[in-house]
């Protein structure tokens, strides 16, 4: 196995595996959904609202898709085969991340622009929000792969990495929803999207070692 | 400089044969200093200008939210030092000591809801440091939990160590979020325990019940270590011999 | 093929739960040789190999290899080393080829076709791994043996689920590496007929 042979391996298993990824979009959508018909379709309350329920929907969906990241390769032994295979487990499993996080967060980017017009968010945070979800989304991935290798081995896990999981992201929530309410109050914004570079940054320093740690703990 | 005590320090043999009498006379020690220090704070030390009788709280909110955020920081470096130096008795460290940070956070959230009632007029405003402690609260109960599902106890304990680091190394942006999140919504202007220049008669009850109730919490972990080991060298003969010795 | 590599044991103490598999376990496995593992049901045979391969880790002990210590960091065994588990990292969702070009991006295509019809497997190359049966999915994952370069196999009861002919296929192909100066180490219940093979037996 090499890294590129193993990058290439997992971008297409998730591609066949397609409908695993549409339903994390699908739930994101539905989680936005709950907003206007659970608390209120008004204008005035969606539209400075509309920055936090996206983030809230995607902390979820994201969650969601991450939680069984690595399920399949622990049930069929490839789990154990990336430990023994003399590569970098660290690095092996940052390109899962990177794959997991680019199939996840195009098709997100993708929708924002109808969901965030159905939400009435404001158009000129609209590109806040986009940035927001560039800089602040690679540490959920990042954080939540911890996780998610920690509670590989139950067969019910979700609640627990959720429980677990959750907690962590809320400073990401704090800043990317705050950079969105600075820039609808034309408010400076810039300093918490540096704040949420910054995070994620921190989680690229660390996830991949933990990660490894945790995988190499759960597969025995 | 030997490092002789750091590895005994490891072995939980050695930590229970030393340690075996500390947690009854700590945990008395600790319940005088603290009934002495609730006693003088709530009966005797003189009422607040501003807020009445009712600041008379931070004389169990201060003390736990203190031992909260202690508990969580020792459960970080146990995590640490359990990663690097893989030392036996980290793991234990941990299962003793987060229900017992968990229950302080649990109490400092009683507390300051009791005193939010007749300061703000409700049981719960989203103020910096309630809000702090609650996510506390929370990372507690990830770890009571996942302790708790994980079977394997090796993955459960290195587990528990990953979360605690984690923890620790997000406990202060967590704080820093919540407060600078708190200045954006500005909830309350009255912020518990952040009083200027307290008189001594009041700051000394409170100092007191801190100290008692830090050594409470070291009599309680260290009983509640040793009852860890004891379970989890069952096979060790030592173990063996101490049961049946103490038990005949 | 190489000069004579060692891969030595000693003093190992592996413990699953609250047992102990093995302690004290010393032995030497040297190019050219076959070590047979065996044991009752829950003996410690699967723990050994993954142990060895670095997927779990000892209590206590030293592994050597080629005159190194790889106790602590097993790189230098497993950049040499192929371990196939029970469950043998095949993806499901992936095709015959598309598999064994994960583990061997560099194999040719002649190279690769030439070993799966070794294997009479070639006309699935192009089928998902779920729609194989067990056997089928079995000389998949030992088709990386034909593919491998590596000199240590740790092989975990590599001849379950195949047919009389897979066997005898295998055998074949493990004769043929430690001719050519490999090392073999393998759990089975199966009798080796072509094969001079040491024993090492776990006990509960
Ligand atoms: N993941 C595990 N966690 C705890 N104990 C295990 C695990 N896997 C196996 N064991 C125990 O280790 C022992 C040896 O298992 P194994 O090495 O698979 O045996 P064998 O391959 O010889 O049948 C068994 O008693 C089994 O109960
Ligand atoms: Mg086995």
């Amino acid at each position: 196995m090499t890294y590129f042979s193993y990058f290439k391996a997992e971008f297409l298993v998730l591609l066949r595996r397609k409908q695993d990824v549409i339903n994390a979009l699908l739930f994101f959508i539905t989680v936005i959904v709950l907003f206007p018909l659970g608390v209120s379709p008004s204008p005035i309350f969606l539209a400075p609202a509309a920055g936090g329920i996206i983030w809230c929907a995607l902390v979820l969906a994201i969650l969601m898709a991450i939680e069984s990241m690595f399920k399949e390769d622990y049930n069929d032994g490839s789990l154990e085969q990336l430990v023994v295979s003399g590569l970098s487990l660290p690095l092996l499993v940052l390109l899962k991340i990177l794959v997991l996080w680019s199939v996840i967060v195009i098709p997100l980017l993708l929708m924002l622009p109808l969901l965030s017009a159905m939400l009435y968010l404001p158009e000129g945070s609209f590109w806040v929000l986009v940035a927001t979800l560039l800089v602040g989304s690679p540490s959920l991935f990042l954080i939540g792969a911890i996780g998610s290798a920690l509670t590989v081995s139950l067969k019910q896990g979700a609640m627990l990495m959720l429980l677990v999981i959750l907690p962590f992201y809320l400073p990401v929530v704090v800043f990317a929803t705050g950079a969105i309410k600075a820039a609808q109050e034309g408010l400076p914004y810039s300093g918490l999207l540096a704040m949420l570079l910054a995070i994620s940054l921190l989680s690229l320093v660390l996830s991949p070692v933990m990660t490894a740690i945790s995988v190499k703990a759960s597969v025995n | 400089m030997s490092w002789a005590w750091f590895h005994k320090l490891g072995s939980p043999r050695w930590f229970f044969l030393w340690t075996k009498s500390w947690a009854l006379p700590l945990f008395c020690l600790g319940m005088v200093c603290l009934l002495l220090g609730l006693v003088w704070g709530l009966a005797f030390a003189p009422t607040d200008y501003q807020q009445g009788n009712s600041y008379r709280i931070i004389y169990i909110h201060v003390p736990a939210a203190l031992l909260a955020q202690s508990c969580y920081l020792s459960l970080g470096i146990a995590g640490f030092v359990f990663l690097v130096w893989r030392m036996k008795m980290a793991p234990i460290f941990i299962n003793a000591v987060a229900p017992i940070g968990a229950v302080m956070a649990l109490m400092a959230l009683v507390s300051g809801a009791i005193w939010g009632k007749p300061t703000w007029g409700t049981w719960w405003v989203w103020d910096a440091r309630l809000t702090s402690v609650l996510v506390l609260f929370l990372l507690y109960m990830g770890i009571i939990a996942i302790q708790n599902t994980l079977e394997d106890i090796v993955l459960a304990d290195k587990a528990a160590a990953l979360i605690s680091v984690l923890g620790l190394i997000n406990l202060p942006i967590i704080k820093y979020s919540v407060e600078w999140w708190n200045t954006l919504h500005q909830a309350a202007t009255f912020t518990l325990t952040e009083k200027p220049a307290m008189p001594v008669e009041m700051w000394m009850p409170l100092l007191i019940s801190v100290i008692g109730l830090y050594l409470v919490v070291a009599g309680l972990a260290l009983w509640r270590m040793q009852s860890y080991i004891l379970e989890r060298e069952h096979r060790a003969s030592w173990v063996k011999q101490e049961v049946v010795g103490d038990g005949l | 093929m190489q000069s004579i590599v060692s891969l030595t044991i000693s003093d190992l103490w592996i413990e699953r739960g609250d047992r102990d598999l093995c302690k004290g376990l010393f032995f030497e496995l040297k190019s050219g040789q076959v070590m047979r593992v065996l044991g009752e049901n829950g003996a410690g045979k699967s723990s050994l190999l993954k142990v060895i391969a670095g997927v779990i880790a000892p209590l206590e002990g030293q592994i050597q290899y080629a005159g190194q210590d790889v106790t602590h960091d097993r790189k230098i065994l497993q950049q040499d080393a192929i371990y196939i588990g029970h469950s043998a990292g095949i993806k499901s969702v992936l095709t015959v080829e598309e598999n064994l070009r994960r583990y061997y991006p560099s194999a040719s295509a002649d190279e690769l076709e030439a070993v799966l019809d070794n294997l009479s497997i070639l006309d699935l190359a192009d089928t998902p791994a779920k729609k194989l049966s067990a056997g089928q999915t079995r000389r998949v994952a030992l088709a990386r043996l034909w593919l491998s370069k590596k000199n240590v196999w740790l092989l975990d009861e590599p001849f379950a689920a195949l047919d009389i002919k897979g066997i005898a296929l295998l055998e074949s192909h493990i004769e043929q590496h430690v001719l050519a100066g490999g090392l073999v180490m393998l759990t089975t219940h199966q009798d080796l007929h072509s094969i001079q093979s040491y024993d090492l037996v776990l006990s509960p």
